[in-house]
């Protein structure tokens, strides 16, 4: 029945978008094959698709970790961009621009602070128990602010009129496209070793087990001896791990600067992925391709056909939507139950 | 302007040859009847405002050249790294000339231009040009100039409030010229500023438009993508002055003018110099004269005297005798920035980033 669920929500999204697009005058098989098969047909379109599916899949790796374990980091988003701050902060002011250590020392930038980044919320909820969906959600709007204030202030481009940007990165310190005709690069190499980490950890290791554990019963985990707080620091670093790294890879991939804003809602839309996928490796990783899927179909439907954008995301909300209806109806069972109308049939019925 | 090396051209040109083999060439040969133009908006289009006035453009290249012109328009692209894609995908489809309408699109488009040599890129509001990028910007200034003397003329606490969308030069000179026009005609009027921040907030906006009233302000200029500023300004018993598009039904009457701003000139231009294959990057950067920016009907709240000044005073800008930003101009702090009898120079206009006296407000 698992595996059923995405196959029936699939069928139902492509009947009723193809009534949909039908009622707007358009040839649903040529407006779903434009969504779906062109923009897979060239070689610059699989590397689209991949480099946008890319962070949203290292990111889901690292929130799975802490969903798995009920500890909901839903500031991403603010991981994501402090560790592009502390990336391209590296990138920007290293004394030598030339350097070959920029890469790996802005991979351990980015790491870092997106990992420090989410150790307040981890502090916070381990010592003090407060709300982590709270707290990570709103260091988001933080750090969103202190990368306006750098933009518009000292990082600014001296160069650039003004304009709130910061100069582009030297060349070393951006990752190299396998081809420069593509934008793929070799950031896609760190996405896999997660997925694979994300894998060995959640169901090879004792550790991941105990995680999932206090998750699922966390009375039965806590009588097993299996502390709260453990869960908190290692769920919420590791959501703050994958994203500071996905930050990182995209100051030094497609951005090459800082603008005031970075991040297209990878940290969000991760989010939903990681729920697509089930939290599990393997899920995150289709549930990753979809959802970049979907975001370039979008784009290629309002360039072939002149769709608007509204109508593709309207079509983009029918997938995930029947996609987790159809789960609600798998785990639940619907019944109706009648009121009862009066007592003495009640008691009659005995 | 032009930094493209041999090395760069022998580069680029393998890496065009590369994409054509990749599957380009059937899209060239169709292109050779209709010459195809893709657009980027940075928005959807809505009843008003900025993305608004670029669907216009693009509409008069439409009704200019008809069948023999083949439009994509592809709108709500903001990112940067998505843009970029939008631009490469619309440069191998075939489009010889694309047009870029938002800031940060300027980066992507530098990405891309240089991989296409053939196709012309146009970028509205860009600094950074190419061999084939040309910018085209409106000067907002001469339109806030004007307005804000309407402003000083109608004010009668001597307060004008402005709300921006982000204080980027962009914004923070026409805020300057909004106030320099009302000290033209009242000296002691000051100019209340808030930055939102965001182009499209009507709740933040409209906070802030209360906000404005409540310190005493009763001529209000929004700078941002919605109508939001005019309207909670008519509902407050304020005047009010519209940007992009004429606003004036949303104003409860109180809208004294609308810089409006017409890019039909900029579109259409670069299309047909496109199809007679003369086109080349350019620095467009027209106001008042070239009707690029233009004032929306005035209030009819205005005694006709002063609208009669008024007119003359677009006349004047337009023609060269009064520059809106003609000194002596002093900054918040009093120290002189332009000196009597000089006037700003254009690279300072473009990289505005200081308040003229009389503002009220921080640039953070």
């Amino acid at each position: 029945m698992r595996v059923a669920a995405p196959i029936l929500a699939t069928i139902l999204t492509v009947v009723v978008g193809s009534i949909f697009f039908a009622s707007l005058g358009h040839d649903p098989l040529a407006t779903l094959y434009a969504f779906f098969v062109e923009p897979l047909s060239s070689m610059n379109g699989l590397s689209e698709w991949l480099l946008k599916a890319s962070p949203l899949i290292l990111i889901a790796c690292g929130l799975a970790v802490g969903f798995r374990a009920n500890v909901w980091n839903i500031g991403a988003e603010g991981q994501f961009t402090m560790g592009a701050i502390a990336a391209s902060g590296v990138g920007l002011f290293w004394p030598n621009p030339e350097s070959v250590l920029l890469l790996p020392l802005m991979f351990v930038a980015g790491m870092g602070a997106g990992m420090a980044w989410a150790a307040i919320p981890a502090f916070l909820r381990a010592r003090m128990n407060t709300n982590e969906i709270l707290v990570t959600l709103m260091m988001t709007y933080i750090a969103t602010l202190f990368l306006s204030y750098l933009v518009h202030g000292p990082w600014r481009d001296p160069a650039g009129f003004n304009y709130p940007q910061t100069a582009l990165l030297p060349a070393a310190a951006l990752l190299q496209s396998f081809d420069p005709a593509y934008r793929l690069n070799s950031s896609i190499f760190i996405t896999v070793a997660a997925v694979i980490l994300m894998w060995l950890f959640t169901d090879r290791s004792f550790l991941g087990y105990k995680m999932s554990v206090s998750g699922a019963a966390p009375l039965a985990a806590r009588y097993a001896g299996f502390r709260e707080s453990a869960a908190v620091w290692i769920g919420l670093l590791a959501g703050g791990a994958a994203a500071g790294i996905a930050g990182m890879a995209e100051a030094a991939g497609p951005l090459g600067q800082l603008s005031p804003q970075i991040s297209p809602g990878y940290g969000f839309a991760a989010i939903i992925v990681a729920f697509i996928g089930r939290l599990n490796a393997f899920g995150i990783v289709l549930g990753g391709l979809l959802m970049s899927l979907l975001f370039l179909g979008g784009e290629g439907v309002q360039m072939t056909l002149g769709l608007p954008s509204a109508m593709t995301r309207i079509f983009q909300g029918f997938l995930l939507f029947f996609l987790l209806a159809a789960d609600f109806f798998i785990f639940y069972r619907v019944r109706l139950v009648r009121p009862i109308r009066d007592a003495h049939a009640l008691e009659t019925a005995r | 302007m032009n930094d493209v090396t041999r090395r760069d051209f022998l580069r680029y040109s393998g890496a065009v040859g590369a994409v054509l083999g990749a599957g380009g060439l059937s899209t060239i040969a169709q292109a050779q009847e209709v010459l195809k133009i893709g657009a980027v908006y940075v928005s959807p289009v809505a009843e008003i405002g900025w993305t608004k006035q670029h669907s216009l453009g693009v509409e008069a290249i439409k009704a200019a050249f008809g069948d023999k012109v083949e439009l994509t328009v592809i709108d709500n692209i903001f990112m940067p790294q998505d843009a970029e894609r939008i631009f490469r995908e619309l440069a191998s489809a075939g489009n010889k000339l694309i047009f870029g309408t938002s800031f940060s699109h300027g980066t992507p488009m530098q990405k891309v231009a240089p991989r296409f040599p053939k196709v012309a890129f146009e970028h509205c509001s860009g600094i950074v040009h190419l061999a084939n990028l040309g910018t085209f910007e409106a000067k907002y200034y001469e339109g806030t100039f004007v307005a804000g003397a309407a402003g000083g003329y109608m004010s009668k606490s001597g307060k004008i409030g402005f709300i921006g969308g982000f204080p980027i030069p962009d914004i923070v000179g026409p805020a300057n010229a909004l106030l320099l026009g009302a000290q033209s005609v009242n000296p002691n009027a000051t100019c209340n500023t808030i930055f939102l921040n965001s182009w499209f907030d009507p709740g933040k906006e409209k906070e802030a438009a209360k906000t404005l009233l409540s310190q005493g302000c009763d001529v209000i200029c929004s700078m941002t993508d919605t109508a939001t500023g005019v309207q909670v300004a008519g509902e407050g018993g304020a005047w009010s002055i519209g940007y992009a598009s004429d606003m004036a039904k949303f104003g409860s009457g109180k809208q004294l003018t609308a810089f409006v701003l017409d890019w039909t000139s900029d579109y259409v231009g670069a299309a047909k110099a496109v199809a007679a294959g003369t086109w080349k990057p350019e620095v467009r950067w027209d106001g008042l004269a070239a009707g690029v920016v233009k004032m929306a009907p005035y209030n009819d709240g205005i005694p006709a005297d002063t609208k009669a000044k008024l007119k003359q005073l677009e006349a004047d800008i337009g023609g060269g005798k009064v520059h809106p930003y003609g000194g002596e101009l002093k900054d918040q702090d009093g120290s002189v920035k332009v000196a009597a009898g000089s006037v700003l120079a254009d690279d300072d206009i473009r990289g505005m980033n200081w308040f003229v006296k009389g503002m009220i407000g921080k640039l953070s």
